[in-house]
């Protein structure tokens, strides 16, 4: 995750500012100057602090990440009690976004197992939603998806939709990057919050994108009522995710699916009721696609770009949609 | 770690990415191998090489790695301050570091950066590689001059320089890449130094005939050794990049299988043979045929098993015969990693109607019977994926093969 924090003047103090000055300055006269006088000290949490506010103007992307990564690495060695409070008081986002991170770490590593509560209830509590924001990309690819309670199922109807979204941002990435898909707790958390949320664009992006072959019934059957939504685009991403379900809900997953084609309006959503008709059953789907094609002549092509896909017998789903790619691309 | 132990775990490595395949990918420790870009190459270690993202490493702790420097402890804590917990080395801070990074340039680089490099720590270290990779710019003259310190760097300061210059965007012109070439040949330059060298060109977007045949006869090349081998490893990596943006694969395929099957170093011979289970590439009847033959006749366990990892993915009509094959070569199979090879990939050929090949594996070598049994429960249960069946697997590496050259 490699962010480029922007620059947000209005929100530095002046003391940032003026540290801008100097820093400028020394870039101009770069040419002429002797070698800087390079010595290895102990880190604080003040002399971090001040190098990352100073550093926020360096236009080295490479130097505003060492002192970003620094604090984070520092962050286990360096007292809680200072951390946290410079990380209560910070207003700027930029660096409470640094200071959240540094706190979330200490848990993470085992250090400090309350640290990474500190920044989920100043998540819930402050009321500027960039401050919520920043707090919360802190807490992504990190195990808060598991020890943040009911934080993002909370996060998920936040009045804010950059909030939603940065929340949506967070499961899928945990469930991506830290759970590798393989964690059915995760999986469920992020179904949970998608389901929870009134925002269909937050919804269906979740679903879209979150492994759901370790999820649990309780969740496969939020999926299913999913497809019962006013908006195509969360019907089409349940529809997706329960392309994917654990081998014991298949079966009920496909009658479901195959139940809703015919009514189903959207030709978005047709489509993809297909990819996960063929997905849970592989070659065996071939006799469904066969009574479904019929249905809507505008997608008989797509039905038979499936049958030829799934005809060839391939035993992964990555082969057999790269097949299917391979086959309609084909003159 | 090196490729080979993480290709003895090699299950079903997929390379077309489907919706959800990358979830999928990480699981199956493919991912070490694809996430390493460590420019050392086998049998040897370096402490400049961590190109961890930076977002992960939260995650993780720092292992017993020392950091050096001067900093030991907080120190600086207020007086209320806790003791930090002991089992954390404390992080190095740098006095006057924002003026370095704010004055320094290609020309005072190196002597600038002495004291860092020197100091063992790895912040410093990673800092320093995208520092001068921003220096290097698109500009051919710095990245040719950088190159040149190569010569004479030492370990530490080797490896930022080629990290730097693989990730720069001057990488990508081809006076550059050209004179990474040269350089990686030439003969004066010790084995490491050119395989450091050869691996800085991984990053291309795609090899030109010239420099593919270039580094495809030096990787054959008897004496090629540990460069030879980064520059089979350079070609797989840009056919894996150059398949992504769907360029043709057919060249890289050839020269790597030319490899696999001239080089007389094994360890070379398997890297290129299994270098391609990580596109997952569409092999016409001349390749299916050349690993076929690869299966039966290459000599060491590995490579067969890289082998029968290709044509397990090999789409369509060769199913069947991919079954037979299998079938035969698991009789005279005298590895039992291999044979596992043979066994696990029989259902990723066939998926359930392997289940009585399998069977008749398992008649042959008794060793296999309790994992039929795994293998048809599994099936039974409804799963489908060869990916999903592979994850259901009470055990992955029945044989220990993983570490079998650890």
């Amino acid at each position: 995750m490699i962010r480029t924090p922007s620059l947000p003047l209005r929100a530095l103090g002046l003391a940032a500012l003026l540290h801008l000055v100097p820093t400028v300055a020394s870039a101009q006269a770069a040419s002429s100057e002797p070698a800087p006088a390079l010595r290895a000290e102990a880190c604080s949490v003040e002399g971090l602090m001040d190098s990352i506010r100073r550093g926020l103007g360096s236009k080295s992307a490479a130097y505003r990440k060492y002192l970003r990564t620094l604090l984070r690495e520092s962050a286990v060695t360096l007292p809680e009690a200072e951390l946290r409070a410079a990380y209560e008081r910070e207003t700027d986002p930029v660096m409470a976004e640094h200071l959240a991170a540094a706190l979330v770490a200490r848990t993470e590593r085992g250090a400090d197992p309350a640290a990474m509560g500190v920044v989920a209830k100043r998540i819930l509590d402050e009321r500027d939603p960039a401050l919520r924001v920043a707090s919360l990309r802190a807490l992504r690819r990190t195990s808060a998806t598991e020890n943040t309670g009911d934080l993002y199922e909370r996060l998920a109807r936040d009045a804010s939709p950059e909030v939603r979204q940065e929340a949506a941002t967070n499961l899928i990435e945990d469930n991506q990057f830290v759970y590798s898909g393989h964690h059915g707790p995760a999986a469920d958390a992020a179904v949970t919050s998608a389901a929870a949320s009134p925002d269909p664009k937050v919804t269906a992006r979740i679903l879209d994108s979150v492994s759901t072959e370790h999820i649990s019934a309780e969740s496969g059957e939020r999926l299913k009522s999913l497809l019962r939504s006013d908006d195509a685009s969360v019907r089409a991403a349940a529809a997706n995710a329960l392309g994917g379900v654990p081998a014991e809900q298949m079966a009920g997953s496909r009658e479901a699916l195959l139940a809703m084609y015919r009514d189903e309006p959207d030709a978005g959503v047709r489509k993809m009721l297909l990819q996960s008709i063929a997905q849970l059953g592989f070659a065996g789907a071939i006799p469904d696609l066969q009574r479904l094609r019929g249905v809507d002549p505008s997608l008989a092509p797509e039905v038979d770009a499936w049958i030829r896909a799934l005809g060839l017998g391939l035993q992964e789903w990555s082969l057999i949609l790269r097949e299917k790619q391979r086959l309609q691309q084909a003159p | 770690m090196t490729p080979e132990s993480v290709h003895r775990s090699a299950p079903p490595v997929t390379g077309a990415q489907g919706r959800r395949t990358p979830l999928v990918l990480a699981g199956l420790g493919v991912i070490v191998l694809l996430a390493g870009v460590a420019l050392l190459v086998r049998g040897s270690s370096g402490d400049g090489a961590s190109t961890s993202g930076e977002a992960a490493s939260t995650a993780h702790a720092r292992g017993g790695s020392g950091h050096g420097g001067s900093g030991g402890g907080s120190g600086q804590g207020t007086p209320q301050a806790e003791e930090p917990p002991s089992r954390f080395e404390a992080t190095t801070c740098w006095k006057d570091i924002e003026r370095f990074n704010e004055a320094v340039t290609i020309g005072n680089f190196r002597d600038w950066a002495a004291p860092l490099l020197a100091s063992r720590d790895p912040n410093v270290r990673d800092y320093l590689r995208e520092r001068l990779t921003e220096l290097i710019g698109n500009d051919a003259a710095k990245a040719t001059e950088v190159l040149g310190w190569s010569r004479d760097a030492g370990p530490r300061e080797f490896n930022v320089i080629m990290m730097a210059l693989r990730n720069s965007e001057a990488v990508h012109q081809p006076q550059v890449a050209a004179k990474l070439l040269e350089h990686g040949m030439d003969l004066t330059l010790d084995g490491q130094r050119r395989a450091g060298i050869l691996s800085a060109l991984d990053t291309q977007k795609k090899l030109e005939p010239g420099m593919l045949g270039t580094l495809a006869d030096f990787a054959k090349d008897p004496v090629s050794g540990e460069a030879g081998w980064a520059a089979a490893r350079t070609i797989g990596r840009v056919m894996k990049r150059d398949f992504n943006e769907k360029g043709n694969l057919a060249p890289y395929m050839d020269k790597l299988l030319t490899i696999g099957t001239e080089s007389p170093d094994e360890q070379i011979r398997y890297l290129a043979l299994s270098m391609p289970m990580h596109t997952t590439p569409v092999m016409d009847e001349a390749t299916y045929e050349r690993y076929a033959k690869v299966l039966t006749t290459e000599g060491s366990p590995e490579g067969r098993e890289a082998a029968a990892h290709n044509l397990s993915v090999s789409a369509g009509d060769d199913r069947a015969k991919t079954l037979a094959l299998f079938a035969q070569a698991f009789a005279v199979e005298p590895d039992v990693c291999a044979r596992w090879a043979l066994f696990r990939f029989a259902a990723r050929v066939s998926g359930k109607e392997a289940l009585p090949t399998m069977a008749n594996m398992a008649i042959t070598d008794p060793r296999f019977q309790p994992l039929y049994q795994t293998f048809e429960a599994i099936y039974a249960s409804g799963t489908l994926d060869f990916v999903r069946v592979w994850n259901s697997l009470p055990e992955q590496d029945p044989f220990t093969c993983l570490d079998r050259h650890e």
